[in-house]
């Protein structure tokens, strides 16, 4: 058989072999490698190698480690706190920007500019705006006659104050996703419920929410897989602090790795995220697929 | 203590046993004595750290590269960037770091039981490849026991040695007839009398949780608390309650608000806009007070040692040097880089730039005392701390996860927690720590 002959027999693996390769090279092979991380003893040092000591690393984070089990659900806390409020005002804007007014496209294009900056160059914006005495939050949330909050400086509002943050940059992605749903809605159902006699609210719970639900979803889905393993800005404005007020997985297992050197520890933190992250998914992907909310 | 294991008997121990080889075994070096073109043609690697005494190295380099022959290449990276990438490199065995700049106050004893530390001790003896005018005994001994290990091997040669000092605004005491407090008992009514808020606070720490574990040694020292005790974890002693209750009783009454989460640059930044008229931090953070670029108090710090207390007279110190790494193939070109970054001149250099160095000699040299940077009661400080210093954290492996540990501790006590609950906490999980990596 000729050379030609031959590959193009075999071009059905042949043509996609080096995307796979390159697919398994940077994805597979990493996360084969953390879980095989996860089963050792190891600090990171020359002299003493990685001991294997098969699933002792998932006993301690499930039974044993209070810190962990604190971060675990301040991560899903933090989640729910801040998707739930991107979703609401995502939907809210969305309604807003749904409507022809004047000074629509130059409005829409401000609002969603907070999602194109840079994590890090808007946490460290928010550091000076919130502090105590010379951040200007204070100065605004003194001159509508509230008295000063904390902000990050207190073990009570740190992680609302982050929340805040990730809401300031996030809910224009819930906007424009439900944008793009509300324009791809059908006229007829809406006529008929005119037709009907039915108000604008009855309208919007009974048929815009249903029809939206499919892309709401997904723009949720996105957003908490997000926020579940949010770092930049909490690295950059509390570093996990005051006193753990706002260490998440993410966190802690950035300090267990990178600070204290717990390789194996560390990984296996970051297979019980990767298994917080899937499995929320797939419970949202289920509820996408049911009829029923 | 531990520096003095690399005593004159070694030393010239190993001198005698050299020179009697001499006759037998021939080296051409050791006919030639010292010379720093020794290794001419070689490259070097180096890893260092951002830092003021780093600052001041790097634009000297080029005549280190015309004095040895050699070529220096580098790489500066943050603190924390650097060590993560130590770390790497070391892990993989890479061979690529000929010599580094090393915190020796959190990566000491990890590093050195990592087996990264290439030991000093033969090269600071052998004749032929350190100066005649080096002189290892000039360093303090603070210094000397800051780059010494248990087992008396030297880990690097000491930089930049810092220590915990007590600043205070000269305008605000001048005035109520204040001094700076001579003991601890002194302290928290003198920070009560200029306590006047928003305008004034009494004082400032560090709060932020890691950042705090450097600053609470100032209290718990004098205090007479200890980090170990006969190697068991000593943070529930009724001198840690006594010390942590008194540092966060500080802050949560005479602090500014927010005080928690304060690391350095809140903490001097507060101090430098003049909100604060007590602050007790690192001796290298007054160059900025005195800089009328950045501060409104230029010219109205006065600067004193740390007050004494029932346990002793301390000042916390924290060292830095140069190291030779251990999978470098030419350790003694690089040991010639570390001891040139460290020599007299050098560090007359830094010292002149306003960062402080471990070399007593330095400190009385005539290039220093005609063109100070500083004002004079800042050297009087900085050389009276050095004497009374003592390593600020505990030497164990974990340093950074004991930082961790009391820093968390600390923040609870400044929130309102009792001093003896999060202590009582904090004991169980640092004694933890040691079982897991002390054994």
């Amino acid at each position: 058989m000729s050379l030609g002959r031959r590959a193009h027999r075999h071009a059905a693996w042949l043509f996609p072999a080096p995307a796979v390769l390159l697919v398994a090279a940077i994805i597979v092979y990493p996360i084969v490698y953390t879980g095989w991380m996860s089963l050792q003893e190891w600090f990171a040092s020359s002299l003493t190698r990685p001991r294997f000591i098969g699933l002792a690393n998932y006993g301690k984070i499930v039974l044993g480690d209070a810190r962990f089990r604190e971060a675990v659900a301040r991560t899903v806390y933090f989640t729910i706190v801040a998707v739930a409020a991107e979703t609401l005002l995502g939907v809210a804007m969305a309604l807003l920007f749904n409507r022809e007014f004047w000074g629509r496209g130059l409005l829409r294009t401000l609002a969603i500019l907070p999602m194109v900056a840079t994590p890090t160059a808007i946490a460290l914006v928010f550091v000076m705006m919130y502090h105590p005495t010379l951040g200007v939050a204070n100065y605004l949330v003194t001159t509508v006659g509230l008295s000063p909050f904390r902000w990050t400086y207190s073990s009570d509002t740190a992680l609302y104050a982050l929340a805040l943050v990730d809401v300031w940059q996030w809910t224009p992605l819930i906007m424009l996703i439900a944008l793009a749903g509300l324009a791809s809605l059908p006229r007829e159902p809406y006529e008929a419920a005119h037709l009907d006699g039915a108000s604008a609210r009855q309208a919007f719970w009974h048929i815009t929410l249903p029809l939206l639900r499919p892309t709401l979803v997904v723009a949720i889905l996105f957003r908490a897989i997000d926020a579940l393993k949010t770092f930049d800005i909490i690295f950059v404005m509390t570093q996990g602090g005051p006193a753990n007020a706002t260490e998440t997985i993410n966190l802690l297992l950035f300090n267990q790795a990178f600070s204290y050197f717990n390789m194996g520890y560390a990984a296996s933190m970051a297979v019980a995220l990767f298994a917080l992250v899937m499995g929320s998914s797939l419970i949202l992907i289920k509820v996408r697929r049911s009829t029923a909310w | 203590m531990s520096a003095r294991r690399f005593s004159r008997r070694t030393f010239l121990g190993s001198v005698v046993a050299g020179a009697a080889a001499g006759p037998f075994v021939w080296t051409p070096a050791r006919a030639q004595g010292f010379t720093w073109k020794r290794f001419q043609g070689k490259e070097l690697f180096l890893l260092l750290t951002k830092h003021p005494f780093i600052d001041v190295l790097e634009k000297n380099i080029p005549e280190f590269e015309s004095l040895s022959g050699m070529r220096v290449k580098w790489e500066t990276l943050p603190e924390i960037q650097a060590r993560q990438k130590m770390t790497v490199e070391m892990t993989a065995n890479s061979g690529g770091i000929d010599a580094f700049f090393t915190s020796l106050h959190v990566e000491k004893k990890r590093f050195w039981k990592a087996g990264w530390y290439h030991p000093l001790n033969k090269f600071l003896a052998d004749t032929s490849l350190t100066s005649p005018d080096f002189d290892w005994n000039d360093f303090t001994p603070g210094a000397k026991a800051g780059v010494t290990q248990s087992d008396g091997s030297i880990s690097a040669l000491a930089a930049f040695v810092d220590a915990n000092v007590f600043f205070y605004r000269k305008d605000l005491f001048g005035p109520k007839g204040l001094t700076p407090p001579k003991t601890l008992a002194d302290l928290e009514p003198l920070v009560q009398k200029l306590h006047a808020p928003p305008g004034t606070y009494g004082i400032v720490l560090r709060g932020l949780k890691n950042a705090n574990a450097t600053q609470y040694p100032s209290i718990l020292f004098p205090m007479g608390g200890t980090y170990l005790k006969d190697g068991k974890a000593a943070l529930d002693s009724k001198e840690q309650v006594a010390a942590l209750e008194m540092y966060t009783r500080l802050l949560r009454q005479y602090g500014p608000p927010g005080v928690v989460n304060f690391n350095w640059y809140e903490c001097s930044a507060s101090f430098m806009q003049g909100q604060v008229a007590i602050y007790m931090d690192g001796v290298n953070f007054a160059s900025q007070f005195e800089d009328a670029a950045k501060s409104r108090v230029v010219g109205k710090v006065g600067y004193a040692v740390l007050p004494s207390g029932p346990g002793g007279h301390f000042s916390p110190i924290y060292i830095t040097g140069m190291a030779v790494s251990s999978q470098s193939a030419s350790k003694e070109a690089a040991y010639l880089f570390t001891q040139w970054a460290t020599n007299k001149a050098n560090m007359i250099r830094e010292l002149m730039a306003g960062v402080g160095v471990g070399r007593t000699s330095t400190w009385d040299s005539a290039e220093v005392k005609a063109k100070p940077k500083m004002p004079a009661d800042w050297y009087q400080a900085y050389q009276a701390s050095l004497k009374i210093g003592r390593q600020g954290l505990p030497e164990i492996v974990g340093v950074t996860e004991y930082r961790d540990i009391i820093g968390v501790a600390i923040q609870k006590g400044i929130e309102g927690a009792p001093a003896a609950q999060v202590l009582a906490q904090a004991q169980k999980d640092f004694q933890d720590l040691l079982n897991r990596t002390e054994g």
